[in-house]
């Protein structure tokens, strides 16, 4: 594992880069065949610490030796540049749109740790003259092997660090990588066949900051178990919110997620301050579900359903879940199979409340859920304290219907002295596009005040709680 | 309007010459280098004469492309065969059906060894010439070669000093090391051959996707080299080449094999740059299909020698290990034409006047010895024992094949591995 220093400011390096794996087992025998492997990780240590070795800042025209006393060039950059200054030597397309940014920013946080990635490359020229090459034929029956390592190391960076300290710390992060790869290698070998030792990033809590862990492809999570425990004695986490399951990999703010929704786009917002009030917030990640996504036009009884989906996307997305999230469809035949409704049901349009999405959490996702109820809206500026208590404890998403419409409460900012209170909604009948400073700005996502609800209706609520497991 | 091809004086002097030869055709290669504006044209070399065949035969399909075939091997990047002349005393539009011919069958053999893949800013057009033997009148014409329909296009011909003369060179020493499996109960010549093309093709990827460094920096795709504006002076450039130490996205692979072959050492690359304002995109592009054409063709080099040898010994060696040294890059200045060289390979155990006697015979150039560049490449050499081997006792044999004379080599390896060439030729019968 390695560990990164955590830092308020500074920036991440990540470099990545495919490394070529090939060898020859020419016998069975299983204490040879590991010779051979440890064998060809020894070379690929090699190659990683020659000269031959380098990295490059991809989208700029900087390059990297670090092994050659960190070489850089183009030359106007030396090792003693301080790591932040190579971010104004990379090209990107935020710099041709750099005045149209909104004026609106002041509500948003600036997001995560900035990060210049890297590619791993390999110089194959030298300077000659050299031999010229030779050719050799081994006949020998055996099997051969062949795949690639995806090297994938980060190294965070404080202001003051100069290229020469991060470079060096990089290379030990490579050649720390190779030796975790060939452990996880050589523990998961079955016969000749060998599984793709990959590498993730997790994100833990301050000081710990970010952890690299190499997982064998093809494993699943569930038997990585004894792993994962080790892992979280080392790093003294609680045993009952996981870490690091594969889908809690931490997600670096330059990609795009494939499934295009949105992420936690509460984090852009700045939360209220009330007197002696404090903000109980989700936990986790969770997508943003709404009305007219995937092609469905769901618009006017879909918004159950979307809060449904966003309280799925939560467990599948801190692992306690492999499930995709539901459809409409998939959950109205849930709905059916368990009894709760007739088989018309599905390919309707009718609505389901709190007591639905309970049954299908519990049937599909096998959580279980407390059921809240109040008999009128009013009475929700009361709940203060144990929707507190929800968010610190289970940290799941809340769904909430009542009078005609259902929404997602993803956390509280309560006083205990004043009573003062205010709920981030996050809602379902939003029927625009995965737009963040639209959804923001309008409020789609956003905190209300206790008028937001209806004070004469009656309402429930659905609190998933979250199995204690890693 | 069509191409235009700028023309070294000297090749003036050298088709006068053949003019003056005994009656019946003359063939041969026109060799240069092609830009999108206009081609340059360095040197012209005849057709060498056949055996068999007495001079005033007709002409010889087969025999014009095996010979484009083996001046190519002796190119280095930037210089290529850009088509074909003709002497004779018919008239211009009676050779045109051969002309074409010669063209399209010269191309389609060339091109068949080229492990690179095609760029979309190459030059398709490859010319025609036909030259009267009497008059000594050029007609000029060009066919594209990606279109198997194409009509001739009338060009420039046009004749100038010192066409060449401030071209720049762009070099690097190359290191190479492939491993790849043969399979089981194939671990023949035949099959070397087919499992290191498909490795070649994908390291010829690899480095056609790599960074191109010159003299040190990364240059903009769009940009010119450096001091290129620098009117008659030559430029070289030192480059380097970063590739991607493996391949994005490849599955797990695991096969059973019945041995491997791994190539191992370091090549001088080198391509010349016309001075028409090049690009560097262009010097990056020559320098790696140099670069791969190199080591491809040693390598066929060797493979075409182990073919016939063990051809000639009945059952191939049952050693466990042999060793081969791959022949070494041998350079030779063009006279008169600035800093250009063609190149030829020598084996080991050759002498430098076999290499004088190919480059006379292919090329027709009166090369002394002194002339000769063998300084850019060491010539392989077979250790003692290999650093990391396993501590079983391995027979390190070094098979150094002789190197047959072009009619030798030819006769011989047209059928092993000229097969697939040979039918494209007869079936493409334009």
């Amino acid at each position: 594992m390695v560990v990164t220093d955590s830092s308020d400011s500074g920036t991440i390096l990540r470099v990545r880069g495919p490394l070529e794996f090939k060898c020859q087992l020419d016998s069975t025998d299983a204490l040879l065949m590991q010779k051979v492997i440890s064998r060809t990780f020894a070379a690929l240590h090699s190659q990683v610490k020659s000269e031959s070795c380098v990295l490059t800042v991809c989208d700029s025209s900087l390059i990297i030796w670090p092994n050659k006393g960190v070489y850089v060039t183009p030359e106007e950059i030396t090792p003693n540049t301080l790591c932040e200054d190579i971010h104004q030597w990379i090209q990107t397309d935020e710099q041709e749109s750099a005045g149209k940014r909104s004026s609106k920013k002041k509500n948003k946080k600036s997001s995560s740790a900035s990060v210049i990635n890297l590619c791993l490359m390999m110089e194959v020229t030298k300077t000659g003259p050299l031999s010229a090459p030779i050719l050799r034929r081994t006949l020998q029956k055996s099997h051969f092997l062949s795949t690639t390592l995806p090297m994938d190391c980060v190294v965070r960076t404080t202001c003051s660090d100069t290229i020469k300290d991060a470079f060096e710390r990089l290379l030990e992060a490579l050649t720390h990588q190779l030796c975790e790869m060939e452990k996880v290698t050589l523990q998961h070998m079955k016969g000749a066949t060998l599984l793709v030792p990959e590498p993730l990033h997790f994100l833990l809590p301050e000081p710990k900051g970010l952890v690299t862990v190499v997982y064998p492809a093809g494993v699943p999570d569930s038997q990585l178990e004894t792993h994962r425990k080790e892992l979280h004695q080392q790093f003294e986490l609680p045993d009952d919110w996981p870490y690091f399951r594969r889908v809690n990999a931490f997600h670096f703010s330059n990609e795009p997620y494939k499934d295009g929704y949105l992420r936690n786009p509460h984090m852009v917002l700045t939360h209220p301050t009330l007197d002696n009030g404090k903000v109980y917030l989700v936990q986790g990640i969770y997508s943003y579900h709404h009305y007219m996504q995937d092609h469905m036009d769901d618009n006017g009884w879909g918004c159950a359903y979307r809060s449904l989906q966003t309280i799925c996307s939560w467990f599948t997305q801190q692992g306690y879940v492999e499930r995709a999230v539901p459809t409409h469809r998939e959950i109205q035949q849930t709905l059916v199979d368990v009894g709760d409704k007739q088989g018309s049901f599905v390919g309707s349009r009718q609505w389901i409340g709190s007591i639905e999405v309970q049954v299908v959490l519990n049937q599909l996702l096998e959580v279980t859920s407390k059921i809240m109820f109040v008999s009128q809206g009013s009475e929700l500026a009361s709940k203060g304290r144990e929707l507190a208590n929800h968010f610190l404890t289970e940290g799941t998403p809340i769904m909430i219907g009542g009078g005609v419409l259902a929404h997602t409460i993803l956390g509280v900012a309560w006083s205990e002295t004043t009573g003062q209170i205010r709920y981030l909604i996050l809602d379902p009948h939003y029927t625009g596009a995965e737009d963040l400073q639209v959804i923001t700005d309008k409020g789609w996502c956003g905190w209300k005040g206790p008028d937001f609800w209806d004070q004469t209706a009656y309402y429930n609520l659905c609190l998933p709680q979250r199995p204690k497991v890693i | 309007m069509g191409r235009s091809y700028i023309v070294e004086d000297a090749v003036e002097g050298c088709l006068s010459k053949l003019c003056e030869q005994k009656a019946g055709s003359v063939t041969g290669l026109l060799l240069g280098q092609s830009s999108p504006q206009r081609d340059f044209v360095v040197m012209a070399t005849r057709t060498p004469p056949r055996e068999e065949t007495p001079a005033g035969n007709p002409v010889d399909k087969e025999w014009v492309s095996e010979h484009a075939r083996q001046v190519s091997r002796m190119l280095p990047g930037g210089l290529a065969v850009l088509g074909v002349f003709i002497i004779t005393d018919t008239e211009a539009k009676d050779t045109l059906t051969i002309l074409r011919q010669l063209v399209f069958a010269v191309e389609s053999l060339v091109s068949s060894e080229q492990l690179w893949s095609p760029a979309e800013d190459d030059v398709s057009d490859c010319v025609a010439l036909h030259v009267n033997r009497k008059t000594r009148k050029t007609f000029c014409r060009t066919f594209d070669v990606k279109d198997p329909k194409s009509t001739a296009k009338p060009a420039d011909w046009r004749y100038q000093a010192g066409v060449s003369a401030s071209w720049s060179t762009v070099s690097c020493c190359l290191h190479v090391d492939l491993l790849v499996p043969l399979p089981d109960n194939k671990t023949d010549p035949e099959n070397m051959d087919t499992c290191l093309k498909e490795e070649l093709r994908g390291w010829a990827r690899r480095l056609e996707s790599g960074v191109c460094l010159v003299d040190g920096r990364k240059l903009a795709e769009d940009a010119e080299l450096p001091g290129g504006q620098k009117r008659n002076v030559r430029q070289t450039y030192t480059a380097q080449i970063l590739v991607t130490p493996g391949a994005q996205g490849l599955a797990e692979e695991q096969q059973r094999c019945g041995g491997s072959v791994c190539v191992r050492g370091a090549v001088h690359s080198r391509a010349y740059v016309h001075s028409n304002k090049p690009k560097a995109r262009l010097a990056q592009k020559l320098l790696k299909r140099d670069a791969v054409s190199t080591v491809t063709t040693r390598v066929q080099m060797l493979l075409e020698e182990l073919l016939t040898s063990e051809d000639e010994n009945k059952g191939s060696s049952k050693q466990k290990r042999e060793l081969f040294c791959l022949p070494h890059r041998v350079f030779c200045p063009l006279k008169a034409s600035g800093p250009l060289c063609v190149c030829d390979y020598q084996f080991s155990d050759e002498s430098v006047c076999e290499v004088t006697e190919r480059l006379k015979e292919m090329l027709d150039i009166d090369a002394a010895e002194e002339d000769l560049d063998s300084s850019q490449e060491a010539p392989g050499q077979i250790p003692e024992r290999e650093v990391g081997a396993e501590p079983t006792v391995e027979t390190a044999v070094a098979l150094e094949p002789k190197r047959n004379s072009f009619v030798g080599v030819a006769m011989a390896t047209a059928a092993a591995l000229l097969a697939t060439a040979a039918s494209i030729l007869y079936l493409n019968d334009v």
